[in-house]
């Protein structure tokens, strides 16, 4: 078979086998190249192709096992259901919203946090190690002690406001208060995620840079603007798109914290799918509302790669 | 090795891995962790006992009866066979049948049970389930504090906010509330909103249509509000679910708690500073209207997906029966779905409030039977909680339910 390997053309050997074989064996390097991709392509199709055309599918379908009627093709219906759900539009704008304050808030702590990893001092194992223990925590065990943590009434929260004089307050009384307790919670669970990711990138900075600053006599703040953030760039896109689509599909901590609640005011889109499929058990209007949530990371994900392409076409 | 050597090899290994399991059959069954599984296993151990070839094992999983419906969910939506015999809380039988999870029990008659459970586990003329055990939502009381201020047990809820206001007055202390009943967003809630709306001869489905009335429904959650406003109620009451209010009440830290039949063993229990202080009666009715209580209680039913369906009927007729009801009665402090049993010398020494339990089991009034019950559940509760945090008025919060009602019952 070493006649249609490509390598093999560049000896001079293999050129008259070649020329016998060619119309028969020798696929040509495009034909080879698809071949070789083969595998991971159908793997992709089954594993990724597969589900996703398959919720494509449902969410046109009328499919509701309570029903006790079989699955029909509905069309739009599901879609049309979903303009006049009030529940659909607050849980969509409750998303969103997570994810405009989350991600710039992790997006800022988290970088923080690694340039203080990053300073040359010997004991920074600390710092490193405490940026590892959030993020290696489960997102259903941070919402649950965070939902401890903001109780009224055995909270640390509240203990901590009275120790200074202050009267404790019923956050998840109040959707303003229990939808910002979820907000710092998210944050500080996902700001140790962002700052790993843009530790990695300070330390690909080389370090003559600075050296070559200070003897430019440049301040901390000139070196930071112009070789910290620019060379950080790149990584911090990454984890940008990172974080924003798991802020879109922001699921545990609203659910351990306070339910959706008070009322249905902290719903997340990612909540409501999980309510209409697991409990509701409908899964026509369920895949519907997945139809969307994937639609929107995959938007986002489109505006940050072309974020990155423009930022490349300048450079 | 050779082939026929290694042929041999394998078929013996199979033989022996398969021998055991087709001389006895095991079933599965998924109890609720709330609901007194290590009293179960004794009836178990019996039923095991009487049937060599059988063995039964224990499933749990769920802390609450949503999460446990949502455990189940999966697994039957998944045509799953690892269950055999599924506990259902009596909202789930309509919903398990009209999804084809439940086998039937064509020849069973229900009318030795109290008239509730006979309905509830009865679906388009077929039974689907079999009961397990009966509960109602009660009112406890601190009977000693009642006494000291000479006020008896209270038959509306106007008179309970009065005498609760008295005693929180007269003691003066700070930890004690009037009443604990469910605020936070859960199926307690659902009872909380009923009981009120219920109490003015209201019903949420008639016919299976939607049979809503606004403005009781806005007086059943004003009612609430109220007590949260005038301080009978704290503040802080859309955080508390079922059990916390169990806890708070064992606790001695309150005056009237709204809970179901399991908190009654519990306050005589180990560790409860309340033993010997609690009263209990039917809930209280809204002045000129009748008194309510929600029904509950648990349901046998037998997955449609179990490959032993003969043994699993046989397990749930011996698990609903009379015996093991008693059983349960006597060591578990469950309420009995046979009338009988609440009169029954044995079963009255064990738990002597069973009694005063029957009235209020008999006149208990099932929660809207729908095979979508768990949207309408959903409705329900994320309201009353709005309403108790504060977020919606009793006027927005019943203009919600019904618009919302209107598209799950149309």
């Amino acid at each position: 078979m070493t006649t249609s390997f490509p390598l093999a053309r560049a000896t001079g050997r293999a050129k008259p086998r070649r020329a016998r074989w060619s119309r028969l064996l020798d696929p040509g390097e495009a034909t080879l190249g698809a071949l070789l991709l083969a595998p991971a392509a159908i793997l992709l199709a089954v594993v990724i192709g597969y589900p996703v055309c398959k919720l494509i599918y449902t969410s046109f379908l009328d499919l509701s096992l309570t029903s006790g009627v079989p699955a029909r093709f509905a069309g739009l219906a599901n879609f049309q259901q979903m303009i006049e759900d009030p529940v659909f539009w607050q849980a969509a704008w409750n998303t969103i919203l997570i994810a405009l304050i989350t991600v710039p808030g992790a997006l800022i702590v988290g970088l923080a946090l690694a340039l203080l990893a990053n300073l040359p001092f010997q004991m920074r194992w600390p710092a490193r190690l405490s940026l590892l223990v959030p993020w290696a925590l489960p997102l259903s065990f941070a919402g649950l002690i965070f939902a401890w943590f903001f109780h009224s009434e055995y909270g640390v929260v509240n203990d901590v406001l009275q120790r200074f004089g202050l009267s404790g307050i019923i956050w998840f009384n109040s959707s303003r208060l229990a939808f910002a307790a979820i907000c710092l919670t998210i944050i500080w669970k996902t700001s140790s995620f962002m700052a790993l990711i843009i530790l990695a990138g300070l330390q690909t900075i080389p370090r003559s840079l600075y050296e070559a600053a200070d003897v430019d006599g440049a301040g901390l703040v000139r070196k930071f603007l112009l070789i910290t953030l620019p060379l950080l760039k790149p990584t911090i896109v990454v984890a940008l798109i990172f974080r924003t689509i798991t802020a879109l599909q922001t699921f545990d901590i609203p659910y351990m914290m306070t339910g959706g609640g008070p009322g249905t005011s902290t719903v997340t889109l990612a909540m409501y799918i999980h309510q209409n499929t697991v409990s509701f058990l409908d899964l026509g209007y369920g895949s519907a509302l997945a139809v969307v949530m994937f639609i929107l990371s995959m938007a986002v994900t489109a505006l940050y790669l072309r974020m990155i392409r423009g930022s490349e076409a300048v450079e | 090795m050779n082939l026929a050597r290694l042929a041999r090899l394998l078929l013996l290994s199979v033989a022996l891995v398969t021998g055991p399991a087709s001389a006895e059959t095991q079933l599965k069954v998924y109890l609720s962790s709330q609901g007194q599984p290590a009293v179960w296993r004794k009836a178990l151990d019996q039923f095991e006992a009487r049937n060599p070839g059988i063995k039964v094992m224990i499933e749990l999983g769920g802390a609450t009866s949503d999460l446990q419906a949502q455990y189940l969910n999966t697994v039957m939506s998944a045509k799953d066979p690892s269950l055999d015999v599924l506990i259902l809380d009596v909202i789930r039988p309509a919903q398990f049948a009209a999804a084809g999870w439940l086998s039937p029990f064509p020849e069973k008659d229900l009318q030795a049970y109290l008239r509730p459970y006979a309905e509830a586990n009865t679906v388009a003329g077929k039974v689907v389930a079999l009961p397990a055990f009966a509960d109602a939502m009660f009112l406890y009381y601190r009977k000693d504090l009642l006494d000291k201020y000479d006020i008896p047990p209270p038959k509306t809820w106007e008179e309970l906010a009065i005498a609760a206001q008295k005693i929180t007055d007269g003691e003066h202390n700070p930890n004690l509330q009037g009443l604990s009943f469910q605020g936070k967003a859960i199926e307690g809630a659902v009872c909380t909103f009923l009981l009120p709306y219920w109490s003015q001869g209201k019903t949420i489905v008639e016919n299976g249509k939607l049979a809503f009335d606004r403005d009781a429904a806005i007086k059943a959650l004003a009612l609430w509000k109220g007590f949260v406003d005038k301080g009978v109620a704290k503040r802080s009451i859309a955080e508390v679910a079922t059990d916390d209010t169990r806890k708070e009440f064992q606790a001695g830290n309150v005056v009237f708690a709204v809970n179901w039949g399991y908190a009654w063993a519990l306050f005589q229990g180990e560790g409860s500073a309340v033993v010997g202080k609690v009263g209990v009666s039917r809930l209280p009715a809204l002045a000129g209207g009748q008194q309510s209580t929600c029904l509950g209680g648990w349901e046998w039913g037998v997955s449609a997906y179990s490959k032993h369906q003969d043994e699993a009927k046989k397990l749930a007729e011996y698990l609903s029966g009379p015996e093991t009801s008693k059983f349960m009665a006597i060591n578990g402090s469950l309420l009995p779905t046979y009338p009988a049993l609440y009169t029954d010398s044995e079963v009255t020494k064990a738990a002597p409030w069973f009694a005063d339990a029957l009235p209020v089991v008999r006149t208990a009034r099932a929660r809207p039977v729908t095979p979508r019950y768990n949207e309408v559940s959903e409705v329900i509760r994320t309201t009353v909680n709005a309403v108790l945090a504060g977020v919606a008025t009793p006027a927005d919060g019943a203009s919600q339910i019904e618009s919302r009602l209107k598209r799950i019952l149309h």
